[in-house]
């Protein structure tokens, strides 16, 4: 048999003893990765949107939004509102989740006014006539830092009249 | 001071990955794995600094990433049981001329690659090579027959 080199243990480095097990916690490893992967095309991590109805007598209040997504992502808001009868001042309210820790890059259309109500921005969307539908996208731009979940509440009011209410959660995954 | 958990992240991810892909992939340079080095860098970079253009920010990364270099050397070299799940080991291929299939097999590397790497060393056959060893960087080292 020809020597050895120097560092090399022909148990350990040739015969592989103590080292069979090795190639498993590789594979492990590499499933981790992978299952990482199969997660985001489950939409795990954004950015698909997904869409919320809330509906009242008044009106129903579609949103278009992804539940998930991750630091620096442009992504986009839709909001329907479509109304069972006339609505004279449509107000929508957006809680802080659709804010906190996101730049806000445009609003089309423009609302007639922006202004805070309790802490919340709220945008006055004017007359809707009974049967008509107003759509408002809002272009969103995550700031790096932002991460974990946010709560975004939408409100739906006419005048000072709430019509309707909805929770949902924003993840931001880092 | 984000920037610097992204660097440090970026290092351990990159360091798994480099672990678990095997050595085969890090000692040759063939297409796919330059295409997997190249565009690993560009991410990364994007992942770390992300919107950061500032010095300030290049000073934080390039910093970290070397901190967390030395730091992984130096426990390479002070704990002698955490070489072989930082650095790996190395792995006879060859012992007297004859392939160990089963080490091959173990690090997807062909008869033909092992060939190719001998011809680079100026060794024409498998049959003059004493031992071939897969060292830890990737390289295949041969020692020939004398």
């Amino acid at each position: 048999m020809a020597d050895t080199p120097d560092g090399i243990v022909l148990r350990r480095h040739r015969d592989l003893v103590g080292r069979r097990w090795h190639p498993w916690v590789r594979r492990f490893l590499l499933g981790l990765v992978a299952a990482v992967s199969l997660l985001a095309l489950l939409n795990v991590f954004g950015q698909w949107p997904s869409t919320a109805t809330v509906a009242v007598s008044a009106a129903t209040l579609e949103i278009r939004s992804p539940p998930a997504v991750r630091g620096g992502l442009l992504f986009q808001a839709r909001y329907t509102v479509r109304a069972s009868r006339a609505l004279k001042a449509a107000t929508l309210v957006l809680g802080r989740g659709w804010l906190d820790g996101l730049t806000v890059n445009t609003i089309e259309p423009s609302p007639l006014n922006e202004a805070s109500r309790d802490g919340r921005l709220s945008l006055e969307l004017g007359h809707i006539p009974a049967g008509e539908k107003h759509v408002l996208y809002i272009q969103y731009q995550v700031n790096p830092t932002t991460v974990g979940s946010h709560a975004q509440t939408v409100a739906l009011y006419d005048g000072d009249e709430r019509l309707l209410v909805h929770e949902r959660k924003l993840r931001v995954y880092p | 001071m984000d920037i610097v958990f992204r660097a440090a992240i970026a290092f351990l991810f990159i360091l798994l990955l480099t672990r678990i892909v095997g050595r085969r992939e890090l000692g040759s340079l063939e297409p796919f794995d330059l295409i997997m080095l190249i565009v690993l860098g560009d991410l990364v970079q994007q992942g770390v600094t992300q919107s950061d253009y500032s010095v300030t920010g290049l000073l934080l990364a390039g910093g970290t990433l070397a901190l967390m270099q030395v730091a992984a050397s130096y426990l390479s070299f002070r704990f002698r049981r955490l070489r072989p799940v930082l650095d790996g080991e190395p792995i006879v291929l060859v012992e007297d001329g004859r392939l160990l299939e089963r080490n091959l097999g173990r690090e997807r590397l062909t008869t033909e690659e092992l060939a190719a790497q001998a011809r680079l060393n100026q060794i024409d056959s498998i049959d003059k090579v004493r031992w071939a060893v897969l060292e830890t960087s990737g390289r295949i080292s041969f020692i020939p027959k004398q």
